[in-house]
């Protein structure tokens, strides 16, 4: 073969292997068009708050209406019957065959516009490690009020506040309005079935970096009339007690307050 | 079941954050490939290994992406003939050497600036020192997936075809350049067919196109990506990861360990390191920072659409090693 037919070959393949069926060419804007459509509902429907923080919503919101301008421009080219295949230049890859990537978007996106994320629950904060020290990863915390009324705190303010300055008398008698779901802390923390956890997700950016804060609360019954991952407001004041061989923080529950899991789970 | 429905979240979490950057990353290649004439491009390259390893790890500064994104440019600076050494450079350290980058982490480790200054010149030394390794081999081809080497120049394939064919009696159109030399114009023209040079209209197409297929395709390796990673990160107790070890040395091997399963985005991942700053030790910080956007499970994928996994095991184990060493000298002696 003399060297400009190899050449002219070599263009020729390279064109053939660019060369898709117009079936592969709609579904892989289709599959691209989904995950846009996928981002914008998550915004609209107020779920992207269970995957990541606020402060990103404006990039999912620019790659939605990306993906989705893409989808459209191309698809306006496909109905003029345009493709690029004839300008020849653009290749592609064959870690996956065209199809098989385009279906496996397609697929995952249609899973995703099915199956509703849900909020971490208290496996995920076993998971996590919902010990004592997890609590207490966050160097500083990002606003220190000391001045805030105690009832005004929430859950995490209360872990924070109780970070910069760990000593339970200092705390006791304050009361406390709190809103969180029920764990139950592990046997060996030697707390009794009178004692369950209010707990809440610390979101920092997405949702593979949410981590659980939570605090002991003492219950006047046994617990088993607060189920696990049931969201409640609990209102009560602080008192000191020493369990499991340690002096910690507790809420002494004056009233727990059956509430609908809110919108925005996770707390920053 | 509840464990499926954390990992699913997990999963659409990691892709809610990673895919606009991918669509960055897409957009820049894309660009490259339609309105960057290569010849243009590879002669403002530097040639010397050296010059060529720092300008590819501070080319970051000009294209702003995250390990989701940087894939599709340095890929397509491989296709155009870039060298080597740029397009490693660009590789590892685009992700972190950027502007974003920067003011996150400023952000997070506002009280602490050592931190800041340590993440960015370690990231660009073991770049730089990675990207001019790969530069000692002459000819990259071996090293990367047959697609890429099909779309990169042919010169030097054309020599080396020049070279097995007799040089006299050659047939077909020659043109008599300044130069002296003769030069073959059939084979020229195709190899240059260039799409900057073509029509407006056509760029558009082409551009179009591209975007599509990138998206398509390194969007699904994305996906796979992120499904392992989400599924370890559920099934695997963080604990025992964080439990391997509190030294100087245990303590970064559990943070690269950490950094390459949460998969956590380069423009974030400063937020999540700080949730761990008051527990482990500077140097295991760095690690994750440094390590993380070159090395992750969701970014694995991606690479290799580029390299064979012979080159990515070269790529994974220096820059492990280098990571560790020079965190480790932070461990020891400075901190």
């Amino acid at each position: 073969m003399s060297a400009s037919s190899f050449f002219q070959n070599r263009e020729r393949n390279r064109r053939h292997r660019n060369r898709r069926s117009p079936f592969q060419q709609w579904l892989e804007v289709l599959a691209i068009g989904s995950w846009g459509g996928l981002f914008l509902k998550y915004w609209l429907t107020g779920k992207l708050y269970l995957l990541i923080h606020p402060n990103y919503f404006g990039l999912t919101v620019v790659g939605g209406i990306g993906l989705i301008v893409v989808a459209l421009l191309r698809l306006l080219y496909l109905f003029r019957g345009q493709s690029a295949s004839v300008v020849g230049g653009a290749q592609h890859l064959n870690l996956f065959p065209p199809l098989i990537s385009s279906l496996l978007l397609l697929v995952t996106a249609i899973a995703g516009l099915m199956v509703e994320p849900r909020a971490f629950a208290s496996p995920m904060a076993a998971q996590r490690g919902l010990g004592e020290s997890s609590a207490l990863t966050r160097t500083r915390p990002q606003a220190f009020r000391s001045q805030t009324v105690p009832e005004d705190r929430s859950l995490i303010d209360w872990v924070r506040t109780l970070n910069v300055y760990p000593e339970p008398d200092a705390y006791t008698g304050q009361k406390v309005k709190v809103q969180g779901f029920v764990t139950y802390p592990s046997v060996s923390s030697g707390l009794g079935d009178r004692y369950l956890g209010i707990t809440r997700f610390v979101i920092t950016c997405c949702a593979a970096d949410v981590y659980p804060v939570s605090l002991p609360v003492k219950l006047t019954q046994n617990r088993a009339a607060y189920p696990l991952d049931r969201w409640f407001e609990v209102e009560g004041r602080m008192i000191t007690e020493t369990l499991g061989g340690k002096r910690q923080l507790v809420i002494e529950a004056k009233s727990l307050k059956s509430i609908p899991e809110p919108k925005n789970p996770y707390d920053y | 079941m509840n464990q499926l429905n954390s990992a699913f979240t997990l999963f659409l979490s990691l892709l809610v954050e990673a895919i606009p950057f991918l669509l960055l990353g897409v957009l820049f290649s894309s660009l490259l490939l339609v309105f960057v004439n290569e010849r243009k491009l590879i002669a403002v390259m530097p040639k010397n290994p050296i010059l060529g390893a720092l300008v590819g790890s501070l080319a970051g500064c000009l294209f702003p992406v995250c390990e989701c994104g940087n894939v599709p440019v340095a890929r397509r600076l491989l296709m155009q003939g870039a060298p080597t050494s740029v397009a490693i450079g660009f590789l590892l350290a685009a992700p972190t050497i950027n502007p974003i980058v920067f003011f996150s982490t400023r952000t997070a480790f506002r009280d602490q600036p050592e931190v800041i200054l340590f993440r960015f010149a370690i990231s660009l030394a073991i770049a730089a020192f990675i990207s001019l390794v790969f530069s000692v081999q002459r000819d990259l081809r071996p090293l990367l997936q047959p697609s890429v080497v099909w779309m990169m120049p042919i010169s030097r394939t054309e020599q080396s075809l020049a070279a097995t064919s007799s040089p006299l009696l050659q047939s077909g159109t020659f043109l008599l350049g300044v130069t002296g030399q003769p030069q073959r114009l059939d084979a020229t023209q195709i190899t240059f067919d260039s799409p900057s040079q073509k029509p407006l209209a056509d760029k558009l197409v082409l551009f179009l196109e591209n975007m599509v297929q990138e998206l398509r395709e390194l969007g699904a390796i994305l996906v796979l990506g992120s499904a392992i990673a989400a599924t370890i990160q559920v099934f695997v107790p963080r604990e025992i990861i964080l439990d391997l070890g509190q030294g100087p040395a245990t303590s970064i091997l559990a943070m690269m360990l950490l950094a390459t399963i949460v998969s956590i985005c380069s423009t974030v991942d400063s937020f999540f390191a700080l949730s761990f700053a008051s527990t482990f030790t500077t140097g295991s910080l760095l690690a994750f920072l440094v390590f993380g956007p070159m090395i992750d499970l969701k970014g694995l994928g991606l690479m290799m659409s580029i390299f064979k996994p012979r080159a990515m095991i070269y790529l994974f184990g220096l820059a492990a090693l280098l990571t560790f060493l020079t965190t480790l000298v932070i461990n020891l002696h400075v901190s």
